[in-house]
Formats: C-alpha cells, structure tokens, sequence
C-alpha cells in the first residue's frame, strides 16, 4: 500500500509542516467567512460571552489594583515614586512593615539638586495615638514629609499648610528646632475632637500610649476639597525629620518610599541615580507585582481569575459543543476526503482557540472601557480618584485567561467532534 | 460542454496511467455486513441486527464504470462505504488495489482512502464556508501539498470541469450542477484510482445530471468508477450493472 513517507522520504517533515499550517490556513479561512457570513449569531455569541467575562475579570483585577496600590497614605501628586525592592539589600531595612528605604533625607537632598526636579521628600508613615486635652487618644496614621511651600499632595493631603523645609533634620543630626506641626485629615480631626491650633500629645504606638513626650499643633484640617478628609482614613501630615525622631526611624534616615516632583524623565533618572536598586516607577504606572503584597487586593483579583475562567470555559463549552454538533456534516466530509481524526480534532481546536483569542481582543478593549466608565462614576459619586486601573500587562493577562478558558472547555466540543459517525451525517 | 477533459488535468508528478491499464482495481470477495452487529461493549448480546450485504462478490477494473443498482435498502451505498474503507464488512474482504481494507487500521484506511479514493455524495456536501476553489483544494491538504501547488491542482481541475470563472465562489453561490462538477473536481484532486458515486445526479435535473455523466464518463476512462444509483440514464453510462436485491447480487449485465 502506499504511505506518506512511502511518497517523499526526504520531505516528511517539511509535508507534515505544510499539511498543519494547511489545516491552520483552512481553519481560519473558515473561521473568518463564518464570522462575518454563514454562521455569524453563533460565533457572535461565543466571542460576546469570552469578551464580557474577560472585561469582568479585568475590571475587578483593575480596582483589585488599585486597591493594593492605593491606601490612602498612598494618594499623592508626584510624578515618580522610589520604594524599595523587596529583598533588596542595598536599598532597604527589613522591619516589621516591610522593607524600607535608607538615607532617605540626604538622598531626597541629592534628587533635589537635578536640573528638573522641583522638589523631593522622604514619606514615613507610622501609627501612632495622638491624644487632645479634651479627647480619648486616637489611632491616627502619621505621615512624615518635607513640605517645601509649594502646593502639593502627600496621603490626600495638602503640604503646603506645613512650614517649608525640615529644620528638625539638621543635615542629620536630628537636634534642629522642631516646628510641631500637624495637619489633619477630616476623618482624624472629627474622631480627635481637635480643629486648628488645637494641641495634641503624640505616643509612639497604641501599645505605648503612657510614653507621651511630644505635642504638635494642629497647622489645618483637610478641608473639603482634600482628598484625605474624603476617604474616611484618619490620616496626618507631620514633618519627616520629627517623625522620624519619634518613631526611631531617625537612625538610618529611614522612610517607605521618596517622592519626586518634576519632569518624569529627569526624575526618573534623578532617582535611579540616587536608588539604583530600588523601584523607580512613574506616576500613572502601577506595578502589578502590589497585587501580591496586599492581601485582600491579592483574593480579590483570584476570585475574579477563579470566576473568570470558569464562567469563561463554560461559555465556550456549550457554544463550541453546540457549534460543533451543528458543524458534524463538515466533519464527516473531512473524515470521507481522508482526514485522520486528529486533523479533524484539530480544526475543532483551532476553531475554539480563534473564537476565544478575537473574545478576549475584544475583552480587553470592553475592560479597558469598563474600568474609565467605573472611574468616571466613582469620581462622579463616592471616590475622589480613580478606583480601578488598567495597566498594561492586562493585555497578554487577559488574552492568557481566555485561552486558558479555551483550552478547559476544549474537550467538550472535542468529545463532540470525535463521536461523529461518517456515516450517519453522509449517507442518505 | 467543459473546457478540457479532466484526463488532462492530472497531476504531472502521480501520472499513473501505465499502472493503470487491464488491472483490478476493486475486488470484493464474499463481502457480509451486519449493522449493529459490530457494536460496543455495552450493547447486548441479543440486539437485532440488520443485514445489509449477503455474500457479493465482484470486482472493478481500471477504465471501467460499474453501475449499482436495486431498490433502496438493498445496499447499494453499503458496498460504496465498503469500498471507501469508511466501513469494515462483517465477514468477507474488500481489496483496493490488492491491498485489504480489512486487515488495515483506522488510519491506514483513511491514508488510503485519501490516496486511492474519491468520494462523489448524492447532495454534493461541499464546505458551505469554503470557495469553490479551497474545497477542491481541501484533500490536498491533508496530503500536504504546498498552499500555492493547492490553488493551481484546485484551478486546473475547476478550468476542467467547467467552472474556471467560479474558483472564488462559495457553494452557496452555485446551482446544483455547478456545486456537483466541483465535488466531482474535489474527487479527483488527490488524483484517485477509484471513484465511487453515490446517485451523483438524484439532486439534479435532467439536462444538469446529464453534463454530470458526461462528466464522469471522462472520468471513468482511466479509473475503477463505481456508480450507485436509482436512474436510469445515471447507470446508461456503465460498462457494466449489478443488480441488488435484499443485499445480494441478483444480476449482472
């Protein structure tokens, strides 16, 4: 009898490579002209319902985003954040909250002086108890910087209402005159009973509330028109240096992360100099690998993922099942001109693979639409930001979901595919 | 009536015609077949079966047209699927060009059939979302011909059916004959010995049926044509008949 290698002996290969891309080139030649003609409510369908699941998971994922990248200690107007790596030696001290970045006023000194920068400052956040003299002592999340007169935003809240500079700092010694200013969110100046030039006594932590030794003023509460006093967070603005001092942080000049003001570029480049080890990263860029490092943010975007996939495979499950077992006529053909079940299992895979790789294309583009519509309405009602953020590893993300849904459900319509009777679908 | 005939449209490289000549193409030798009687663990033992084939034997030589005929029922298609190796009978052989469809596997047979065997259906069973062209193409394929060798075989075979200015359009675009001259030019694209035909004109109208027997009467002149069919112009073009009756051969002439 004769056999393929029988034929060609020296083309084997190079027949089995033309033979699938034949296959492929047929598939997506049959795929596209029953897309736009003989079968489009069915195709229409598979990839509507591969795109509104992708667009669901993307938009839960982006606010799952913005979420761990958020916090409102997070929310400020600069145009490049420094934070540090995690299991960076250079750049940072493993304490209880994480790793933190070292030399933090000298080195926000050092970006100050690039060409471009407007300005730079050390961020420390630390709980403490701050306690009115007609009030019970409240946790409040502190938040150290080094306002410089300008108007500008740190945890939601304006620095310009600090006095200019950090005179307590010392270039290092931590002996200067400190200027015991605070400025408090909304939520913090209602819980504390305080308003402005109210006194307030500063403990270090909620465990240590007898070990009062500092007070500070109240310089301004976020007004309405702060971010801070919006989000519901009790949060205070205070001088880096004094911070610092209190919370013992003063040692290696430590803080959570510096913040850059200026041209992107320039202060991108300021940074790296200044941390070369550390995450340099540009406002308006949020770096995804913050989903693994919040816990709730991290669940969130798994059920998503977890939902996602599953009401995804299960889609295309019952639309390519039913494609097919409409489609088992086309099978039989194949099977009558000589195409060996597993060519036909693969036109029936291909199918499947190009119906959720166009599904998740236009995932994406509805997710991406479906997170600006989300933080239009949250701007518009209870958010002073954005709640959900695109970014763009969403893209190969959203298209590796979605083959991934193709390649749980694919069984099914092979199943279908392969329990075709040639017989039954070509005879009379 | 066709541009060309289609004995000129073989292909250069699997020019056979010598091999051909004053050889049995199809042999079949005491073929039975049961349906239900082949059935899967699950079936039981005592379910009725039917019997389709009793003991036919006869064969096909290249350069001959072989007319099937007998009422429905009487398995006319049941020796066609035989013959295509799309069914194994119960008892007997089916040898295809000497080669036992039987003693092969699933695969072989499909190689084979893909090799040696062209398939013409009563209702055409073109890819309805596929041209005129890629369905004529399609067997080849699967033999792995390169795409551009594809649409030249493909357009050569339309050009010589009749239907050179139809190579882009879909089935639906064609009438019954027309979509009938491009099942018979997809037959032929793999270059078969055999071609069986399964009432290649029931859909069609007189004069349209009749283009389509010229058509295979070209054909036939070279290759082993096994013709099943009800009508009576259809089995005119044989050079010979078998007559079926319960699944036996009842006459031959």
């Amino acid at each position: 009898m004769s056999d393929e290698t029988d034929e060609l002996p020296e083309g084997v290969e190079t027949r089995r490579r033309t033979r699938w891309s034949g296959l492929v080139g047929v598939t997506l030649a049959r795929w596209r002209q029953r897309a736009t003609g003989t079968t489009v409510g069915r195709i229409a369908s598979t990839v509507g319902a591969v795109a509104l699941t992708i667009a669901f998971l993307l938009v839960v994922t982006g606010i799952a985003l913005a979420l761990a990248d958020g916090g409102a200690t997070s929310r400020d107007d600069a145009d490049v954040r420094i934070t540090p790596t995690e299991g960076s030696t250079l750049s940072s001290v493993d304490g209880v909250e994480g790793p933190r970045l070292g030399a933090t006023n000298e080195r926000a000194g050092a970006i100050r002086s690039h060409d471009g920068v407007e300005h730079a400052s050390p961020v420390l956040v630390e709980t403490a108890r701050l306690e009115s003299t007609d009030g019970d002592p409240r946790t409040v999340r502190l938040v150290g910087v080094v306002p410089d007169g300008e108007s500008r935003t740190v945890a939601g809240l304006p620095t310009d209402r600090l006095e200019p500079g950090d005179s307590h700092y010392a270039n290092g010694s931590y002996d200067g005159p400190r200027n015991g200013e605070i400025v408090l969110s909304r939520t913090a100046a209602d819980r504390l009973g305080a308003s402005d030039g109210d006194e307030l006594a500063v403990s270090r932590g909620p465990m240590q509330s007898n070990e009062t030794a500092v007070t500070v003023t109240v310089a301004a509460v976020g007004d309405a028109g702060g971010e801070g006093g919006e989000g519901g967070a009790p949060i205070a603005l205070v001088h880096a240096s004094e911070l610092q001092s209190i919370s013992g942080a003063a040692d290696g000049q430590l803080a959570d992360r510096v913040l850059v003001w200026g041209n992107s570029d320039t202060a991108q480049s300021a940074a790296t100099d200044a941390y070369p080890d550390a995450s340099v990263e540009i406002a308006g860029r949020t770096d995804p690998t913050a989903l693994f490092e919040d816990g709730l943010a991290f669940a969130t975007s798994v059920i998503a993922l977890i939902v996602g996939v599953t009401i995804c495979a299960s889609f295309v499950a019952t639309t390519m099942g039913m494609t097919v077992d409409e489609d088992r006529r086309t099978l039989a053909v194949l099977e009558s001109i000589g195409v060996p079940t597993r060519g036909r299992l693969a036109v029936v895979a291909i199918s499947t693979g190009i119906t959720t790789f166009v599904g998740s294309l236009v995932g994406i583009a509805l997710g991406a639409g479906g997170i600006m519509g989300v933080n239009a309405i949250a701007s518009a009602t209870i958010a002073p930001g954005a709640v959900a953020q695109f970014h763009p590893l969403f893209v190969p993300y959203a298209i590796a979901v979605a083959l991934l849904s193709g390649l749980v459900a694919v069984p099914y319509p092979l199943a279908v595919a392969a329990r075709t009777s040639v017989l039954s679908e070509v005879g009379r | 009536m066709f541009n060309r005939s289609v004995q000129d449209s073989r292909s250069p490289a699997r020019d056979r015609t010598d091999e051909r000549e004053s050889t049995t193409a199809v042999r079949l030798e005491g073929v039975t077949h049961r349906y239900g009687s082949s059935g899967g663990r699950f079936r039981s033992g005592d379910e009725r079966t039917v019997t389709a084939l009793r003991d036919v034997s006869f064969d096909v030589p290249t350069g001959t047209i072989v007319g099937l005929e007998g009422p429905s029922g009487s398995g006319k298609s049941t020796i066609l699927h035989a013959v295509a190796g799309l069914l194994v009978p119960t008892e007997g052989s089916v040898e295809l060009r000497d080669t036992d469809l039987a003693a092969l596997s699933d695969g072989e047979r499909t190689r084979m059939r893909r090799h040696h065997i062209g398939i013409v259906f009563q209702r055409f069973h073109l890819l309805p979302s596929l041209s005129a062209r890629a369905n004529v193409a399609l067997p080849l394929v699967q033999a792995g011909v390169p795409r551009s060798d594809r649409r030249e075989r493909a357009t050569d075979l339309l050009e010589a059916v009749g239907l050179g200015d139809r190579t882009t359009h879909l089935p639906g675009e064609l009438s019954g004959g027309e979509r009938q001259r491009v099942a018979i030019a997809r037959a032929l694209s793999t270059d078969p010995d055999v071609i069986v035909a399964d009432e290649p004109t029931g859909e069609l109208d007189t004069a349209t049926g009749g283009d389509v027997l010229e058509l295979l009467t070209d054909i036939g002149r070279d290759r082993a044509v096994l013709v099943a069919s009800h009508d009576a112009a259809t089995l005119s073009v044989a050079d010979r008949v078998i007559t079926l009756r319960d699944g036996r051969v009842d006459d031959v002439r």
